[in-house]
C-alpha cells in the first residue's frame, strides 16, 4: 500500500459521521445485539454462567433491575463490576426497550444435573423448607419457574448463577424491589439447599 | 564493500537493541477504560493486561461503552456530529523494579572489574494514557511512556481504531480498520507478542538473548506504522493489512525529513500482515487457535533504500486457554513463530555469512490466579535458527561465541495482586542456552545461567 494509500484509509476513518448505537439509544434489539451479547450471549442465551441467561426473562422484573443497577440499589459484587457502569447511561425508554426485546425470546431449557440434587430441589421448589421461612419458590415464581412480572423467570438459569444470588440475597447485598422477600427466605436456607433447588431450576 | 565501522555499528546496535528489549515490553491495559465504562477492571481482564472474553469484544468494538458525561452534537436526522467524554479518560501507569543477574555483567570500560550488580529502576518505566472512545465507533488506545534504559520519553504501544457492528446471516458481524504502531498491538488474545500474557513485563536492566522474530518484538517501538481490516463474525476472527516505516526522531540531526540510509533498518516494502483466528467458548472456558504472519523487507543498516532489501517472512501460529471462574482462573497461551530470512541486501555486503537464514520462536506458559489476588505462572521458551558468523558474531556478554541465535530456558513468576490495579510480582527467568551455548557462550567465559535473572516488580495504574 502506498503511503497515500495509507492517508486516504486514515481520512475515511477520521471524517466518518457515524450514527451511535449505544446509550441513550431506546432501540432494545440493537442494543442488546451490538452491546448486552458481550455477556449474556445472542438473544440472551448466556454461555458463561457468570452472567444470567436473559432470554425469556419477565419484562416487568428487567426493568426493576436495570433500574436498581442504575440508582445502585442492586449492589452485589457483579453488579458493581459490571452493571454500575452498564445501566448509568441508560435512561428509561431505553431500559423498557430492552425488557421488552428480552422477555420475547423463546426459553432457553437447561440440562439435567445431579438426579438427586434435582429431586431434593424440586421439593424445596414446590414444597418450601419448614420451618426455615421458606416458602414454596413456585409461589411467586409460577409452578414451572417461568416468573411472573415483577417476580424473575428461573428456569433454565445457570445454576451457579441462581446459588449467587441466593446468597448475595442472604448477605443483603441486594436492595432491589422485593429482594427483603428473598433476603427472609434465603437466611434461612443451607448452601446445599441453595445447590439443590438451583440445579433443579437450571435443569427446567 | 562493508566497512568495519558500518559492521561495528550493526554489532552495536544488535547489543544495544538485545540489552534495552524490556523497554518495547507490552504494557497495560488501564484504567482509562474503567473510567469511560464505570465497569471494574474485572470485566475486560483476568488480571491485569490478559484480556477477558468480554474485554476482546470491548476491544474489537473500538472501546465504545461509556458512562462519562458526553459534550454532545447531533444532526436534525439524529446522527451524532459530536459524542465527547467531558473528563478525557487519562491515566497513569508507574513501574518501579529490582533486578539481580546470577553473575555481575563486566564493566563495559574497566576490564576485570564488574557492573553493579543489583540495579534498582525507580522507575522502570512512566506512561501516560489516552485510552477510549473518541467518537462514535472511533476508538483509542495511547500510550507515552518515559523508560530508564533509554532515559526518553517515547511512543509506546498506540491504535487508533474505528468499529462498527452490521448483521451477516442473522448474526452480529464486526468490522473494523486499525491504524497502529506495533503489530499484534492490535490483536485481542494474548498468545500473540505485543501483549502475551504471563510474563508480559521483563527487566530492561539485564541481558535477554539477541536473536528475535520481526514479529515478536523486534518491530516494536521501532518506527513502524500499519493499517488493517477486520472481520470478527461468530468467533471466526479475520484481518490483514500493511505496515510502512514510520520513523520517530529522524530529525534531530537536521537532516532531510525522509528515511534514507542514515536510518537503522526501514521497511522498504509495504509489508504485508495477516491473521486469522477461531475461538469457542463453553460455560468459563474458551479457546482459541490462529496464525498470523508479515512479510517485511528491511534495507540493511546504513545501505540506501533501495533493492535488494532484506526479506523476513514470518509465518505464526498462537493458541489460548482460558477458565475464569470466581475464585480460580487459569491461562494457558502458546506461539510458535517461524522466520524465513533471504538476505538479498545484508548478504553481498558482507553483513551476513548466510544467503538465507532461519529463526524459530517458541513460547508455551500457563498461569493460574486465585481470587484474582494472588497468581503464579510458569512457562518455557525457545530460539533456534541458523548460524551464521556475521549476524551473530562474538562478543562480550552479548556475543555468540559459536555463531548459533539458539537460546532455551523457563520462567516462573508469583505475583500479589492487592487491588485490581496494584501488581506486585517475583519473576525468576532460567537460561539453559543463552546466544548459541550452554557454558562460554560468548567466548570470555560467561555461561547462560550467569545470565539468571532475578526481577522484582511493583506497578501501579490508576
Amino acid at each position: 500500500m502506498k503511503a497515500n494509500h495509507l492517508a486516504v484509509g486514515f481520512a475515511f476513518i477520521a471524517a466518518g459521521v457515524i450514527p451511535c448505537a449505544m446509550a441513550q439509544d431506546a432501540d432494545g434489539r440493537k442494543l442488546a445485539t451490538q452491546i448486552c451479547s458481550s455477556c449474556h450471549g445472542p438473544r440472551g442465551e448466556s454461555v458463561s454462567s457468570a452472567f444470567p441467561r436473559l432470554a425469556a426473562q419477565q419484562a416487568q422484573y428487567l426493568d426493576a433491575q436495570l433500574k436498581a443497577f442504575r440508582d445502585h440499589s442492586r449492589a452485589d459484587p457483579m453488579a458493581q463490576a459490571y452493571m454500575w457502569g452498564m445501566a448509568s447511561q441508560l435512561d428509561d425508554a431505553a431500559i423498557s426497550s430492552l425488557a421488552a426485546y428480552y422477555s420475547a425470546q423463546k426459553p432457553v431449557h437447561g440440562k439435567g444435573g445431579d438426579a438427586k440434587l434435582v429431586q431434593q430441589g424440586k421439593a424445596i421448589y414446590e414444597k418450601g423448607i419448614a420451618g426455615a421461612n421458606a416458602q414454596p419458590c413456585g409461589t411467586c415464581h409460577g409452578k414451572d419457574g417461568e416468573g411472573n412480572a415483577i417476580y424473575p423467570r428461573l428456569a433454565g438459569q445457570h445454576a451457579e448463577y441462581l446459588v449467587k444470588q441466593l446468597v448475595v440475597f442472604k448477605d443483603a447485598l441486594r436492595a432491589d424491589p422485593n429482594a427483603a422477600i428473598m433476603h427472609n427466605i434465603s437466611s434461612g436456607m443451607s448452601f446445599e439447599q441453595m445447590e439443590a433447588v438451583a440445579t433443579y431450576l437450571a435443569s427446567r | 564493500m562493508i566497512t568495519n565501522k558500518t559492521k561495528f555499528s550493526f554489532v552495536l546496535a544488535s547489543l544495544v537493541f538485545a540489552l534495552g528489549l524490556g523497554v518495547a515490553t507490552p504494557s497495560l491495559a488501564v484504567p482509562s477504560y474503567a473510567r469511560q465504562t464505570g465497569m471494574a477492571c474485572q470485566a475486560c481482564h483476568t488480571v491485569f493486561p490478559e484480556l477477558t472474553p468480554f474485554g476482546r469484544l470491548f476491544k474489537l468494538n473500538a472501546y465504545q461503552i461509556d458512562n462519562l458525561p458526553q459534550v454532545q452534537g447531533i444532526t436534525s436526522s439524529k446522527e451524532y456530529e459530536l459524542l465527547l467524554n467531558q473528563v478525557p479518560p487519562l491515566s497513569m501507569m508507574f513501574q518501579t523494579s529490582y533486578t539481580h543477574t546470577s553473575k555481575a555483567l563486566p564493566d563495559s570500560v574497566i576490564p576485570g572489574t564488574n557492573s553493579q550488580d543489583g540495579q534498582v529502576l525507580f522507575p522502570q518505566q512512566a506512561s501516560l494514557f489516552y485510552a477510549g472512545r473518541i467518537a462514535p465507533g472511533l476508538g483509542a488506545f495511547i500510550q507515552i511512556t518515559y523508560d530508564s534504559a533509554s532515559g526518553n520519553v517515547h511512543w509506546d504501544n498506540t491504535e487508533v481504531r474505528y468499529a462498527k457492528q452490521v448483521s451477516f446471516a442473522a448474526e452480529p458481524l464486526t468490522w473494523g480498520l486499525t491504524i497502529n504502531n506495533n503489530p499484534t498491538v492490535q490483536d485481542v488474545w494474548n498468545s500473540t507478542p505485543a501483549w502475551q500474557t504471563p510474563f508480559d513485563q521483563k527487566t530492561s536492566a539485564a541481558p535477554v538473548p539477541g536473536a528475535i522474530t520481526q514479529l515478536d518484538g523486534a518491530l516494536a517501538g521501532h518506527g513502524v506504522a500499519g493499517l488493517t481490516g477486520y472481520l470478527w463474525w461468530k468467533g471466526i476472527y479475520g484481518e490483514l493489512g500493511f505496515y510502512k516505516s514510520s520513523p520517530q526522531g529522524f530529525n534531530v540531526n537536521g537532516l532531510a525529513g525522509p528515511l534514507d540510509s542514515t536510518t537503522g533498518s526501514a521497511l522498504t516494502n509495504n509489508a504485508p500482515y495477516w491473521r486469522l483466528a477461531y475461538e469457542h467458548q463453553w460455560d468459563r472456558n474458551s479457546i482459541s487457535v490462529g496464525t498470523y504472519g508479515m512479510e517485511a523487507q528491511l534495507s540493511p543498516p546504513g545501505q540506501a533504500l533501495a533493492p535488494p532489501s532484506d526479506r523476513f517472512r514470518d509465518t505464526a501460529f498462537d493458541g489460548q486457554y482460558q477458565y475464569i471462574g470466581d475464585d480460580n482462573i487459569v491461562s494457558v497461551q502458546t506461539t510458535y513463530i517461524k522466520e524465513k530470512q533471504k538476505l538479498d541486501g545484508s548478504f553481498p555486503l558482507g553483513l551476513s555469512e548466510n544467503p538465507e537464514n532461519d529463526l524459530k520462536t517458541f513460547r508455551l506458559a500457563a498461569s493460574y490466579y486465585y481470587r484474582r489476588t494472588y497468581g503464579g505462572a510458569l512457562g518455557v521458551f525457545s530460539t533456534t535458527g541458523s548460524t551464521d558468523a556475521i549476524r551473530y558474531a562474538p562478543g562480550p556478554t552479548f556475543g555468540f561465541a559459536n555463531n548459533s541465535p539458539n537460546s532455551k530456558g523457563w520462567i516462573a513468576e508469583v505475583s500479589y495482586i492487592p487491588w485490581q490495579n496494584v501488581k506486585l510480582l517475583a519473576q525468576y527467568v532460567g537460561y539453559q542456552k543463552f546466544n548459541g551455548e550452554t557454558n562460554n557462550y560468548d567466548g570470555t567465559g560467561r555461561n547462560a545461567s550467569d545470565n539468571n535473572t532475578l526481577y522484582l516488580l511493583g506497578w501501579l495504574a490508576f
